[in-house]
């Protein structure tokens, strides 16, 4: 079986890890004391850009790259922690940050000293109450130590470190929005350019740093073991380890980190036990409720690493695997998650906002027994017309998930659409004519 | 911000080769290669794009999908396709997209014949839906406010409209509510949407979802027309259009994008006010007193009397000339008055004279600030006005200079106004400490700065051959002097002290001016009113020297007048003293005060033109007075208001600005046409065309006869030097600045501007006794003729407000909301409280010309003090 929970997750079961004495004693905060007191901040940027560390929140983008556009010198700059972790079948955040909050603010901090930032803003997802708790507890005692705060380390640097609640909304997740919603904003993606790194383009206008949790909590390991180690697990392009979150028809779901380029059946059946006996992997959406999915066929065997899955037309993203076997019927699976969107799309563009709500709708006839034979290619179409034509992401990530289940599952959705018109109609001949209802057979009408 | 520089770049778009400026938005520069790209939610006019309707989408070289053009900068070597299958299949999609929930109800819709959604539709959209679901759907329509209905099915969340209210007018009323496709417009609790600018939503919206209550239902576009013209509704002067139907009937009032006026906005009161022209209670025939009340006569009947009566009064009579009146009205009365009549008694202004030197020297090209000027300075001082309720459009003129250009504001005033909250620095006086304040800042500028500051780079040199004659010293800024240092910082404390403020307010308000490049300055008319309104003005001029504006491009000063056409009717010749081009008049006469004193003394008989003086002018109990007295008085009037009913001998009906035909002149020297866009109701007439024949009747034919209005413009170019050869063409469209044409040389000489050091001393501000306050007045937008008689403004129709501090609140025992009397000398009015944090304790702020009420009654022209105290319930 494959090992799990080298890194990050590896003290995961200490009790008290989430306290400041256990997480020192562990060798927490190392890093921070290497990268304030042996690195300048240049030398740590190098660091996180030569371990071509890539982001986890979803777009893969190589934080040290990121970390080199905010300019430095007489800007403001800041440290954004994108913990809104909000899309279906994604919990790994929340499990780091309940269990091990110092090692993403150590991580938060080294980011922040390489981009000499002002301040750090954790933007916790609103329903995150718990894990919020923690962390404000846990930023307190890193104050007390003088980890943050003023003349950090007896360096002479200065950073505020502040834990904001969101207001709940997936799209406050998209950074854009999520600038707009930190600045007590309706959570509205802002155009770019400008980006967050870019002046004018970031928190109150200065330049900023986003980046997801997990991303953040790689840092203290390249920085405590240097980029060859870091780079030992991992793929040439993939580099480190990845915290999956497992979801759907699997026997044991759950957060397992493991490295990069393990296959999806190990993650799967090796990890997370597979479905229950006797069904197979119908489909399984690789990087959460936004990725497209593939089949038990085409995917199981692939590589899981940014690479292999957006060369199979899907993609990591986020990284949650959601699993659905051959006893999930799929439109209601694809209707639940384009009502999801539906729902958490901020409104703001026209082709997220009506797209999502036409097909929920469609879909909702496709389910009920109402559906005519062109909605299918209607449906399909309505996804490529939402596709690339959005302001944000989130449009798309409906359209790529709702879009692939159609394309590869098109005669389950007829054949789901055609049972339930039958089932309507028996229902309806039942009601009003009982008698032809016995009779042994009718054909179709 | 300095005025960007535009790089021309070359671009291709379908196959074109096209010029532009360098990062102009690509749909904009696209139109330079006749290439229109959709769009709904781009309108550059409510700022950065926003990306919200995909309307725009387009192929750009190099690009692996398709991009926004709103957001798209172009680029030299740029390469763009707006026709690929890959574009038509996008924006096919958007309109599909937008059609779904949209209920497609145009034949009901005010919109339908000029919808964008409509031409959009049809020009880029597939031609036929394929939805088939239920549509959405929300209670339609909906009062937004008493002005406008809001249909939210109509609406396509296009943000225009929450955009201008948050970005433009920010007001910050209109927003967003729930999300998703539950997406709609409404207001924080659903209270309407009342504000200034509140129907510039209308123009915006790209669908029929805010109508106006006042179209709504009343026409399509195909059975009425459009006709531009300038509202003289206030003196912005903004560009309008009217929509007109069968040229008798106003229907509407929409904005005409002027750029250099209004950027495309209008105030309510601009939009709404038109109302007034078809009020039944408008006066449309000549009147005639007879047996003491007033009776309908013939057009003859009335000119003869009223050549009649003046003839009698030959020289004793005077006339007050309205801020609405054109500059061919102003000069037809003002060659009546001094060539027909004999009299040099007329004057355009309510609140003072003015000197003629200080005329001239305001009129000076080198002293004019244009109104894009505010966009590119560095600054700008706003001097005893509230813009919003002055000239409103400059106030959002202000706010996008701050905004999009960090222009810096400060403010000199005595009445805490809409722009407190982004200004930089405030200094806050006595409501008549204008003249000290303004002192105190032009001594302070020339104060040691306490860091040395090298001279702003930005201060590009004016044209050598177009900075004044007079003799300006050489004297550099940023050069401090050492000499009398200590005395300089003792002037001014003493003077900030005199304006009832602070001198650290002065010298903070000093360093911002200090550090920055080219500074407009906004005045109000009040500064330059009562007795001390030439040493107001002296210290305006002062402050103008003290920031170099004459040798500083893109600086000036802004009059901020109480009248829509002051100017124009002062460079027209009506001002006491000064003939047409400012030059001086055969015979000094005397200004509205003095005229009021004198009637019934030496003057006799008293011509009214669009004035009323018992409602605009100070010393309302004088005027009562004086019109009692007053032996024959001729009115042209379009209401019956008080003067008219009591006190009007003869009554000609006056025009509506929808029927006149002339020409304004804007505070930066603009003139502009005011085009006649309906027939005269009733037996209305021109007014220049009765002014002309009253001239012909008493002394003063022409020759040739005035036949036309444009006749009348002719003369006035030819007797106006700066104004020689200025053609009605040349006003076409958008206007024109004097000062920019090749005559402004003949623009007559002023002395140099004053040096701080050599003001006079200003008064110590008046001591209010046992508990009295200082009384200042100011000017509602809304407190004037079209909210009474435009039926769908009369909701905003002002009462008497009484603001005062919440020290002299607690003092008098006044709480907000209280009605109050204030008094003095026997005169009282009434209003109800206001307390505000911001007003200097022992000030008390009223509204002039309200219909009842008026702070004029209380008015005598001098500082005063009131006596406030508060009414209690009967
Ligand atoms: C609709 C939407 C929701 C998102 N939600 C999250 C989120 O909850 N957490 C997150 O880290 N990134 C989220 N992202 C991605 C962020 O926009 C951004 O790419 C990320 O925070 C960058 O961090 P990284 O480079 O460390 O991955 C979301 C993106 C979209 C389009
Ligand atoms: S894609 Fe959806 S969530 Fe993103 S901006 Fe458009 S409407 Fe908002
Ligand atoms: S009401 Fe009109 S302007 Fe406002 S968002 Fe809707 S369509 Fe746009
Ligand atoms: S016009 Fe470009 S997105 Fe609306």
């Amino acid at each position: 079986m494959t090992e799990t929970n080298l890194r990050l997750l590896k003290d995961i079961d200490e009790p008290g890890l989430h306290t400041i004495d256990v997480y020192e004693r562990r060798g927490g905060y190392s890093a921070l004391r290497r990268a304030v007191t042996e690195l300048e901040p240049d030398e740590v940027l190098e660091q996180i850009s030569e371990a071509e560390l890539l982001g986890r929140g979803g777009a893969a983008f190589a934080m040290g790259m990121k970390a080199g556009f905010v300019p430095k010198g007489d800007t403001d700059n800041y440290m954004l922690v994108n913990a809104d972790e909000s899309e279906p079948g994604a919990f790994k955040d929340r499990v780091l940050m309940q269990k091990t909050p110092h090692l993403l603010i150590e991580g938060c901090l080294i980011a922040a000293r390489a981009i000499d930032a002002v301040q750090a803003i954790i933007y916790i997802r609103g329903e995150y109450e718990h894990q919020a708790d923690i962390l404000e507890r846990a930023v307190a005692e890193a104050y007390e130590r003088g980890y943050v705060g003023k003349d950090i380390l007896g360096t002479g640097w200065d950073l505020e470190f502040v834990v904001h609640r969101g207001a709940g909304a997936y799209i406050a997740g998209e950074e854009m929005a999520l600038l707009d919603s930190l600045e007590g904003k309706r959570a509205h993606p802002r155009m770019k350019p400008p980006y967050p790194a870019n002046v004018g383009g970031g928190v109150y206008q200065g330049p900023t740093l986003v980046n997801n949790v997990e991303t953040l909590c790689n840092v203290p390991y390249i920085i405590n073991f240097g980029v060859e180690e870091y780079r030992k697990l991992g793929t040439e392009q993939s580099t480190g380890t990845k915290v999956v979150s497992v979801s759907g028809n699997v026997r044991r779901p759950g957060n397992y980190e493991v490295p990069m380029g393990v296959t999806c059946r190990e993650i799967i059946y090796g990890l997370a036990g597979g479905p229950p006996e006797g069904r197979e992997v119908k489909c399984f959406l690789p990087g959460g409720s936004s990725s497209p999915a593939l089949t038990g066929d085409e995917g199981l065997d692939l590589r899981f690493d940014f690479e292999t899955l957006e060369a199979a037309g899907s993609m990591l993203g986020s990284g949650s695997v959601i699993v659905v076997d051959d006893s999930q019927p799929l439109v209601p699976f694809a209707l639940r998650l384009a009502e999801f969107y539906r729902h958490e799309s901020c409104g703001k563009c026209v082709p997220c906002r009506e797209g999502t709500n036409w097909t929920v709708k469609m879909l909702e006839r496709i389910d009920s027994g109402e559906a005519t034979p062109m909605d299918f290619e209607l449906l399909a179409q309505v996804q490529t017309n939402i596709i690339g034509n959005c302001l944000c992401l989130l449009g798309d990530s409906m359209a790529m998930a709702v879009g692939s289940m159609l394309e590869k599952f098109r005669d389950e959705f007829e054949r789901h659409a055609e049972e339930a018109r039958a089932r309507n109609e028996a229902a309806l001949v039942e009601q009003s004519a009982p008698e032809l209802a016995a009779a042994p057979s009718i054909g179709p009408m | 911000m300095p005025r960007p520089e535009q790089n021309f770049i070359s671009f291709e778009i379908d196959g074109r080769e096209v010029r532009a400026p360098e990062g102009m938005s690509l749909v904009d520069a696209a139109k330079n290669g006749d290439v229109e790209i959709p769009v709904f939610c781009y309108e550059p006019k409510l700022g950065q794009a926003v990306g919200a309707c995909r309307m725009c989408l387009v192929e750009i070289e190099g690009s692996p999908q398709l991009e926004i053009a709103c957001k798209t900068p172009v680029e030299d070597g740029m390469v763009v396709v707006t026709t690929s299958d890959s574009v038509k299949q996008a924006q096919n999609a958007i309109v599909e997209f937008l059609l779904i929930n949209h209920p497609l109800d145009c034949p009901v819709c005010d919109k339908g014949g000029e919808c964008p959604l409509q031409d959009i539709t049809f020009g880029w959209g597939p031609g036929r839906s394929r939805f088939i679901e239920p549509k959405r759907h929300f209670e339609k329509p909906l009062e937004l406010s008493p002005l406008i209905a809001i249909d939210r099915e109509r609406c396509i969340l296009c943000y225009r409209c929450v955009r201008f209210s948050g970005e433009v007018a920010e007001d910050y009323q209109l927003v967003f509510l729930e999300r998703a496709d539950s997406t709609y417009v409404g207001t924080h609790q659903g209270h309407p949407y009342v504000a200034p600018f509140s129907g510039n939503i209308i123009d915006l919206c790209p669908v029929g979802a805010l109508t106006s209550n006042a179209y709504r239902f009343r026409a399509r576009p195909w059975d009425v027309e459009n006709g531009g013209s300038v509202c003289t509704l206030c003196p912005s002067q903004c560009n309008v259009t009217f929509t007109v139907r069968d040229d008798a009937k106003v229907l509407r009032v929409f904005a005409r994008d002027n750029a250099k006026v209004d950027d495309g906005w209008l105030c309510d009161r601009g939009r709404f006010g038109f109302q007034a022209v078809h009020a039944p209670e408008r006066i449309t025939r000549p009147m005639l007193r007879e047996g003491g009340a007033l009776h309908e006569v013939s057009w003859e009947r009335a000119l003869s009397e009223a050549a009649g009566g003046l003839e009698r009064a030959g020289a004793g009579t005077a006339a007050l000339v309205g801020g609405e009146t054109t500059n061919e009205e102003g000069f037809l009365l003002q060659r009546l008055m001094r060539e027909g009549l004999g009299s040099p008694h007329l004057d355009s202004r309510p609140g003072g004279a003015l000197d003629p030197e200080q005329a001239r020297a305001l009129g000076r090209p080198e002293l004019a600030a244009m109104v894009p000027d505010i966009d590119y300075a560095d600054a700008v001082v706003v001097v005893d006005t509230d813009l919003q309720d002055e000239s409103p459009i400059l106030d959002l003129r202000v706010r996008k200079a701050i905004r999009r250009f960090a222009v810096k504001v400060v403010l000199v005033g005595g009445r805490p106004g809409a722009l407190d909250p982004p200004a930089d620095a405030i200094v806050r006086t006595t409501p008549d400490g204008g003249e000290a304040a303004l002192g105190a800042l032009a001594a302070a500028l020339a104060e040691v700065e306490p860091v040395s500051v090298p001279p702003s780079d930005r201060r590009v040199p004016r044209d050598p051959a177009q900075t004044p004659t007079g003799g300006l010293d050489e004297r550099q800024h940023g050069e401090p002097e050492r000499q009398g240092e200590s005395a300089g910082r003792e002037r001014v404390d003493d003077l900030a002290r005199r304006a009832g403020t602070s001198a650290e307010a002065v010298r903070n308000a000093a360093a911002a001016l200090r550090a920055a490049g080219p500074t407009v300055v906004l005045w109000g008319e009040r500064l330059s009113d009562g007795p001390r309104g030439r040493q107001g003005v002296a210290a305006l001029l002062a402050l103008a020297r003290a920031l170099e504006i004459p040798e500083t491009e893109g600086s000036g000063l802004i009059e901020i007048p109480s009248g829509t056409n002051a100017r124009g009717l002062r460079e027209a010749g009506c001002l006491p003293g000064l003939g047409p081009g400012l030059l001086d008049a055969p015979q000094a006469g005397r200004p509205a005060a003095e005229i009021a004193a004198g009637l019934g003394e030496d003057l006799s008989a008293l011509v009214l033109l669009n004035a009323d003086p018992l409602r605009t002018h100070p010393d309302r109990a004088g005027w009562k007075r004086a019109l009692e007295a007053t032996t024959f008085v001729v009115a042209f009037a379009d209401f019956e208001s008080e003067t008219v009913a009591e006190h009007a001998d003869v009554v000609f009906p006056a025009e509506s600005y929808a029927e006149r035909e002339g020409t304004v002149t804007h505070a930066d020297g603009r003139l502009q046409r005011v085009r006649q866009s309906i027939a005269h109701p009733g037996e209305v007439r021109p007014v220049w065309s009765v002014l002309a024949e009253l001239g012909a009747r008493l002394g003063a034919p022409a020759d040739p006869p005035f036949l036309t209005s444009p006749m009348v413009t002719r003369a006035i170019t030819e007797a106006v030097p700066f104004l020689a050869g200025l053609t009605l063409e040349e006003l076409s469209g958008k206007g024109k600045r004097w000062q920019e044409r090749d005559a402004a040389e003949a623009a007559p000489e002023a002395p140099s501007l004053p040096q701080a050091d050599e003001l006079e001393e200003p008064p110590e501000p008046v001591a209010p006794s046992n508990g009295d306050l200082r009384l200042g007045t100011t000017r509602s937008l809304w407190a004037g003729r079209e909210t009474e008689h435009a039926p769908i403004l009369r909701f905003l129709a002002p009462h008497q407000r009484v603001e005062l501090s919440p020290q002299d609140g607690r003092a008098l025992g006044v709480e907000s909301g209280d009605e109050v009397e204030v008094s003095r000398n026997g005169s009282s009015v009434r209003g109800i409280a206001a307390l505000r944090d911001a007003l200097p304790p022992r000030s008390v702020y009223l509204i002039e010309g309200t219909a009842q009420d008026s702070a004029t009654e209380l008015l005598d022209g001098e500082s005063t003090t009131v006596t406030v105290r508060r009414v209690e319930a009967e």
